[in-house]
């Protein structure tokens, strides 16, 4: 019994998923739990394990091609069971494609027809038709054999002489060692030949990896700028923030609380816990019953409407070498004080040893970010979509504040919450951040 | 204070020694320190042993504790093994390291094993001080560096300094180890200078020292090949090629984590050390490096050994059978892409 492959959804409202890598190739074995494939999604990359042991088989999404989520990709044939003949196509999560019988010139998954002849060679190779890409309207014999010739070029980059760091940084910019011409012992791609190569690439779309020697020469003239080269995970921080800053209304609610009895708190919480308490973690505990008592806050704006999340899914920005990323910390409104303080020293660990599971990442409904330890008294943060709000921590310092006439020295800490105008409205982001500084200022009640 | 340059970082007073100096005095301070301490060997009373390392040790410490003996290695070697299972830390001169092969059982079946067979009845604190080293025109019995041979058998520590200071930080070491220690000093460096501090101090075994830091490749070298290394690192440098140069210090314990984490750092390795190439020191250290460091090297772990031939008399043909600083110059110069 064949188990379908399935492009995943990780995150509420991930419409696609793009593959980067198949770690296992078509025809390789694969043990149920073994990372099958990398795929990015609009937040981050993750590994996606095999759902179940076999052969992989049927691979019809190629790296870098993205498709809806729910899609089959492949199959994972059981051990035993016969390689199937390639069918037209696969039946889709979406039913998009409808496989049909037509005789001698069934369409393949692309729609395509192939002549019989191609599809012999096809099937004695193993070739999945659909990866195919017909010269003319039809794939013939000689479609075939180019696409066989490819594999086989592709398989050589196994062979081509590389070292051990060169193919680890090759496997991170995802560029094919054979493609590219060593500069070490007996021509081997050196690590610094990769760097090169990926700084010589041009943007993403503009060429295929089988470009090379673009016009941009190394010893040519340079600017006085210097190139940081950025990886997966700040690309999708770069898109994601343009895209809730050109698409999503903001506006701000900026609002002093005096953080005498938050500070007084964490130090009992801290004696009964053994793992460290934060502040962050109170603001997490705190934020959650606020959103309890305003829901509009822990939304999303979908198709015209606001849509009210049940769970208070609350996500904590962490900045990491690669950019930042926004581990979750999961129905926050049921959980202690230490729980808390628990998942989020997992998660935040995960995050920066690079290792965030797809759950890990998804289902947040609103988002916290603390810049408090960097001595930022305050600033406006983007909201993180498809949220409805991200709320702001600046540090805890002392201020001379009046109290009943007289000036007195208090802890204070300046809360920003940003907000999507089409879920939130000015009134009701302030009664919830109303609510959650007077929580601050008196969280009893909470003390657990 | 394990490495020269903490010492001189704490500002310890100091003086320039020579190596045999150096390890004249690590052998008058624990003899001082401890009466169990004995020196036993040929020629090493009124001679000093032909290098003069021992020179005036007998005037104060008396001929029962430099103990002259007939010519026969395995004779004396035995005598102190069983010295030293009764009581006794005995300092045993091999004169030349080729004459450990006569003393192999003494040393491989009996000193290193008695304290695990006797179920730690018996322990060995015997240290063997004995020499290696090419390009003295000693001819193919006199030349030998055969430290791969203790280096291979559980039981035994191996220490092989190349600097004054580390000579006697290791020395001092060795004698006070409870276990038995082969300790070679290379022939050709007992004239090399070098500053020791005044106080006493002690250097724990398994801690390589940094010699040279460097950032492009990483030069692994023992005892004399240091300086060869050092030698080739400063051509290296008018190339705009930074080289570090890593002294192990002890083949046994040795530190690992030093050698992988500068070869993660460069990328590069070539590991120099004047044994016989094949089966040698080299290629246990290529290995461990190799192993450790493999995800980031960007060129094969190189090896430079001794020559695969009986060392020649004639200095010409001599000096082409060990690795000389021009010699590592090339292979790192290759190594990073610039031969």
């Amino acid at each position: 019994m064949a188990t379908n492959v399935i492009m995943p959804a990780l995150g509420v409202a991930q419409e696609t998923g793009k593959l980067l890598q198949w770690m296992k190739s078509e025809g390789e074995a694969v043990k149920k739990g073994e990372i099958l494939m990398v795929v990015e999604t609009d937040k981050t990359t993750v590994e996606i394990e095999a759902d179940a042991s076999g052969i992989l088989s049927n691979v019809t999404l190629g790296v870098g091609q993205e498709v809806p989520v729910g899609q089959v990709i492949a199959l994972i044939l059981a051990p035993g069971e016969a390689a199937r003949p390639r069918q037209a196509a696969l039946p889709t999560g979406r039913g998009e494609i409808e496989a049909t019988e037509r005789g001698k010139s069934e369409p393949s998954a692309t729609g395509v027809a192939a002549s019989p002849l191609a599809r012999r060679i096809a099937e004695e190779n193993n070739v999945d038709l659909s990866l195919v890409k017909p010269a003319g309207e039809k794939i013939e014999k000689a479609d075939v054999l180019a696409y066989l010739e490819s594999l086989k070029q592709r398989s050589n980059a196994r062979l081509a002489p590389a070292s051990p760091k060169a193919r680890v940084a090759a496997g991170e910019h995802d560029i094919d060692v054979a493609t590219i011409k060593g500069s070490g012992i007996e021509g081997a791609v050196i690590y610094g030949d990769i760097l090169s190569a990926v700084a010589a690439r041009a943007p993403r779309q503009a060429a295929p990896p089988a470009g090379r020697g673009e016009a941009a020469s190394p010893t040519g003239s340079a600017d006085d700028t210097e190139t940081v080269k950025v990886g997966t995970i700040w690309r999708i921080m770069a898109e994601r923030t343009t895209q809730s800053w050109t698409s999503v209304p903001h506006f701000y609610l900026t609002r002093e609380v005096n953080a005498g009895r938050l500070m007084t708190w964490r130090e009992r919480a801290q004696k009964r816990s053994p793992a460290k308490i934060t502040y962050t973690d109170l603001i997490v505990r705190l934020a959650a019953a606020a959103l309890l008592q305003h829901p509009r806050v822990n939304a999303r704006w979908q198709d015209g409407a606001v849509h009210l999340n049940h769970d208070v899914n609350i996500g904590l920005a962490v900045a990491i070498e690669d950019g930042l990323v926004v581990p979750v910390i999961h129905q926050a409104q049921s959980l202690s004080i230490v729980e808390i303080a628990a998942r989020r020293a997992e998660v935040v660990g995960r995050a920066q040893a690079g290792k965030l599971k797809p759950a890990d990442i998804a289902g947040g409904t609103f988002t916290i970010s603390n810049l408090g330890m960097y001595g930022v008294d305050s600033f406006n943060a983007i909201v993180n979509p498809p949220q409805a709000a991200i709320l702001a921590v600046g540090r805890i310092v002392q201020r001379v504040t009046p109290v009943d006439d007289r000036p007195a020295v208090q802890h204070m800490m300046t809360l920003t919450l940003s907000c999507d105008h089409r879920a939130v409205d000015g009134a009701r982001g302030a009664q919830f951040l109303q609510a959650l500084a007077e929580m601050i200022e008196e969280p009893l009640g909470l003390l657990d | 204070m394990s490495t020269l340059k903490e010492a001189i970082a704490q500002g310890k007073p100091m003086r320039e020694l020579t190596m045999a100096q150096a390890v004249r005095e690590a052998l008058a301070e624990e003899m001082r320190r401890d009466p169990t301490v004995f020196v036993m060997g040929e020629d090493v009373a009124e001679a000093g042993t032909p290098f003069k390392v021992l020179l005036g040790l007998v005037d104060e410490f008396g001929t029962s504790r430099v103990i002259d003996t007939p010519i026969s290695e395995p004779g004396f070697a035995a005598i102190g093994v069983g010295a030293a299972m009764t009581g006794m830390r005995p300092v045993i001169d091999i004169m030349f390291g080729d004459f450990l092969t006569l003393t192999m059982d003494q040393m491989v079946n009996q000193a290193a094993k008695a304290r695990y067979m006797s179920g730690g009845k018996f322990s060995v604190p015997i240290v063997f001080r004995t020499t290696m080293g090419a390009t003295r025109r000693s001819a193919a019995q006199h030349s030998q560096s055969l430290h791969v041979w203790p280096s291979h058998v559980p039981g035994l520590k191996v220490v092989m300094p190349c600097t004054p200071y580390d000579a006697k930080g290791l020395l001092k070491t060795a004698i006070r180890d409870n276990n038995p220690v082969v300790y070679f000093e290379d022939k050709m460096n007992f004239t090399t200078k070098g500053m020791v501090p005044d106080e006493e101090y002690t250097i724990p075994f398994g801690v390589a020292d940094i010699k040279r830091a460097g950032t492009d490749i990483t030069l692994v070298a023992t005892s004399s090949m240091v300086y060869v290394a050092l030698g080739a690192a400063d051509k290296l440098k008018e190339l705009g090629i930074s080289a570090e140069v890593i002294d192990p210090r002890t083949t046994f314990p040795l530190d690992k984590q030093t050698m992988i984490d500068s070869a993660k750092k460069t990328s590069r390795a070539i590991v120099i050390d004047e044994g016989y190439e094949r089966y040698g020191v080299t290629a246990e250290l290529a290995s461990i490096i190799a192993d450790g460091a493999f995800y980031y090297l960007d060129a094969p772990v190189k090896r430079m050994g001794a020559m695969d031939v009986p060392i020649p008399f004639s200095p010409a043909l001599e000096d082409l059978t060990v690795p000389t600083a021009e010699t590592v110059f090339q292979m790192a110069k290759m190594l990073c892409g610039r031969a």
